[in-house]
């Protein structure tokens, strides 16, 4: 066996004999995405991503237009995301109360005879889960936007509606409707020219190769892939801390009194932290995985990605090591460096909530940024990504930092220093 | 060994001021010297840690600047600190210090087991370094450097902070390499240690070597193997004008309440005493006892080597 393969041996079997800190250090991510995806909601059951949001309906207006909208709310394209279960008051409250539902809906008293006369804006009344915080957070938005369209539909359709009125409340035989249904829909189509082609579009367009359908946005997953690419680097800093503990115990000159040339010494302390990130980035992608019920579509794209990074993170700590030549320093700058890398590349927080300045000129810019945001969209984008080139510049950055790394260490062997 | 006019300087501070001295195959060579003299910059020059500004290393008649390699390979170093990993055990300390010295597997395995055995820790081999007291730690500490059977051991202060039982352990081990034709450089400031281990030691302090030799030749430095110690009221008092005094003694060390003097020729000792007890002072007590490596030390630096 070479130099650098006993040199690795012993690295790895001094940490088989104390595995605690690596195991602790790999445990948090996965603890943080269990707490924040639970705080954020069910989470993660596969292909449910958000789940359905479970509401209680109480309408106490008991109309044709409340029963229309009670119906409407759970069905087609609403009933994939809603889920209205329709329940008096003191019962919904009741269930409210323990945390079986996400919010009460009230449709007040009267609501379609106000509606319908123009006595007012429409009045929902909204009573949100106050222990949950997505879910009713998206049904208020969404009854945001039922209202809003009501409103227009009145301001818009306002002279129909007495007719309309006098239909559902006296009955009306066949004709009458179907000449209101015809005046409402000419009305309608007036509409149309301001409405479509609608100012936004949005088109869905599926490649041959795309044919499969993708997994929506996984929220452990999302969480999982940022801090484990933020994670990754404090495990890659505590490995190359070792070459501290090293210097300081004598060990490495120990080793200089039996070799010459330190570049070995060095070459494999970078091939321990690239291992050993290898193996975090194994068993948080993995074992968090597992664990979250998620479904790696590209594991062996994920493989390379994690082994392109494991050599930025040995570039990244090589040089780290080689400016900071201090123990304690270095113990206190790391990770606040790294933490600094993995929150700019919004391994923390969704790129998009980063401020404007940092989002477009910094985090472009951070490997994690394109480790994290690469994987997510590889995931649970609908984009291709180009995984080759996001692999190549990985590579290309660690390898240059464990070359300016190694000319950083050897001018300071040169003048006697570190040793 | 040999080292030729080796000087080193850290800033404005000379740590090494062109010392000179050698070490020869089954000699015992012992570098004295307090905390801060020079010993460890020394020692690191010769392992090939440190560039010397002045001077050479020669070994086998091989200078270590034209050939680091090979120089290295007559080496065997004890670190002062425990250069060792405490989560491996003693035989994987050993085998891997082993194979970087360039053994294979095989030979740097059945050679610690034969290290484990000569230094009482087989039966323990197998256990994390950092369950064992601080003797056996220091033992394999040097084990750590005997894998490749070096023929210049350099030995920083082995025994420093380990109880006498261990100590004496780990020094008949050290006396039995040297019985076997290794040439050991070990620095001490212990003077025990130099004076019972060592065939020759160098006095250092502040980066010089102020004198080598054999015990013997040290003490003689001080005029043969006699040394009188007054005590009493000495106070103002100035033997040098005393009647006939600087003819008979010598001043090694003068403080307000004692007195240490060599005797100048080989007269019988109570003669000496009668002399010393008429001088002009009140003397309280007399000791007469043979000069050590701190008298020595004393004489040369007027420093006391424990100070």
């Amino acid at each position: 066996m070479n130099l650098l393969g006993i040199l690795l041996v012993k690295d790895l079997r001094r940490v088989a004999r104390n595995p605690w800190p690596w195991l602790i250090h790999l445990a948090l991510p996965l603890a943080i995405t269990a707490l924040v995806g639970l705080a954020f909601g069910r989470g993660g059951a596969p292909g449910t991503e958000l789940g359905r949001i479970r509401f209680a309906l109480v309408d106490e207006d008991d109309s044709a237009l409340s029963r229309l909208l009670r119906g409407g709310l759970g069905q087609g394209e609403g009933g994939k995301y809603l889920e209205p279960v329709v329940l008096d008051r003191a019962t919904a409250l009741a269930r409210l109360q323990a945390n079986e539902l996400v919010a009460v809906l009230v449709l007040p008293p009267h609501f379609t005879r106000d509606y319908l006369t123009g006595r007012g804006p429409v009045t929902l009344e909204l009573i949100k889960n106050p222990a949950q915080s997505i879910h009713p957070a998206v049904l208020e938005e969404l009854l945001g936007a039922l209202v809003t369209g009501l409103n227009a539909l009145a301001r818009n359709l306002g002279s129909e509606f007495p007719a309309w009125r006098a239909a559902l409340e006296e009955g009306a035989d066949y004709r009458r409707v179907a000449d209101l249904i015809v005046r409402t829909g000419e009305k309608l189509d007036t509409l149309r020219r301001y409405l479509d082609p609608p100012l936004i579009g949005y088109s869905r367009e599926v490649r041959p190769g795309e044919a499969k359908s993708r997994p929506g946005l996984n929220l452990f997953g999302y969480l999982l892939v940022g801090l484990a690419t933020m994670f990754l680097l404090f495990q890659a800093n505590m490995v190359m801390s070792d070459l501290y503990r090293e210097a300081a115990g004598r060990t490495f000159a120990r080793y200089h009194t039996l070799h010459a040339r330190l570049t070995p010494f060095l070459a494999a302390k970078g091939v321990f932290v690239a291992v050993m990130v290898l193996l975090g980035a194994a068993i948080l992608l993995g074992g968090g995985g597992w664990l979250f019920g998620i479904r790696w579509q590209h594991p062996g794209v994920l493989a390379l990605l994690a082994l392109g990074y494991a050599v930025f993170a040995a570039g990244y700590t090589a040089v780290f090591a080689a400016l900071v030549t201090e123990a304690r320093a270095a113990d206190a700058l790391s990770n606040l460096v790294a933490m600094v890398l993995g929150l700019a590349g919004g391994c923390a927080f969704p790129p998009q909530a980063l401020p404007a300045f940092l989002r477009e000129q910094v985090t472009p810019l951070l490997p994690t940024a394109w480790l994290a945001q690469g994987i997510r969209e590889l995931e649970f984008g609908s984009a291709a990504v180009d995984w080759p080139w996001i692999l190549l510049r990985l590579t290309a950055l660690g390898v240059g930092l464990l070359g300016l790394a190694a000319w950083l260490f050897r001018r300071q062997f040169a003048r006697g220093q570190r040793i | 060994m040999s080292v030729q006019g080796l000087s080193k300087s850290f800033g404005t501070l000379r740590a090494v001021d062109n010392v000179s001295f050698a070490v020869h195959a089954g000699e015992l060579y012992g570098l004295l010297g307090p905390n801060g003299a020079g010993k460890t910059t020394t020692l690191s020059i010769i392992a090939g840690l440190l560039r010397p500004d002045a001077g050479e290393v020669i070994m086998d008649g091989v200078r270590l600047k034209d050939d680091p390699p090979r120089a290295r390979r007559y080496l065997g170093v004890v670190p002062q600190e425990l250069a060792i990993y405490e989560e491996l055990s003693a035989r994987e300390n050993l085998e891997f210090w082993g194979r970087l010295a360039g053994l294979s597997a095989r030979e740097a395995r059945i050679r610690a087991a034969e290290l484990l055995e000569a230094l009482a820790l087989a039966d323990r081999a197998r256990e994390p370094v950092k369950t064992f007291s601080g003797g056996m730690k220091r033992r394999v500490n040097l084990g750590c450097a005997l894998l490749h059977r070096p023929r210049l051991l350099l030995l920083d202060e082995p025994t420093v902070g380990i109880d006498p039982q261990a100590r004496a352990s780990l020094l008949g081990f050290v006396r039995g390499l040297q019985r076997d034709g290794t040439a050991i450089l070990y620095t001490t400031h212990y003077l025990e240690e130099a004076e019972t281990l060592c065939q020759r030691i160098g006095i250092l302090d502040h980066g010089r070597l102020l004198a080598e030799g054999t015990l013997e030749q040290l003490q003689q430095r001080l005029g043969g193997d006699r040394l009188f110690v007054l005590e009493g009221d000495l106070g103002d008092a100035a033997p040098d004008t005393w009647p006939g005094f600087a003819a008979r003694f010598r001043v090694i060390q003068r403080t307000a309440r004692q007195l240490v003097v060599a005797a100048r020729d080989t007269r019988d000792p109570a003669e000496y005493l009668r002399d010393l007890l008429a001088l002009p002072v009140r003397v309280e007590n007399v000791t007469l006892k043979r000069p050590n490596l701190n008298d020595v030390f004393l004489q040369l630096t007027g420093r006391d080597l424990r100070e």
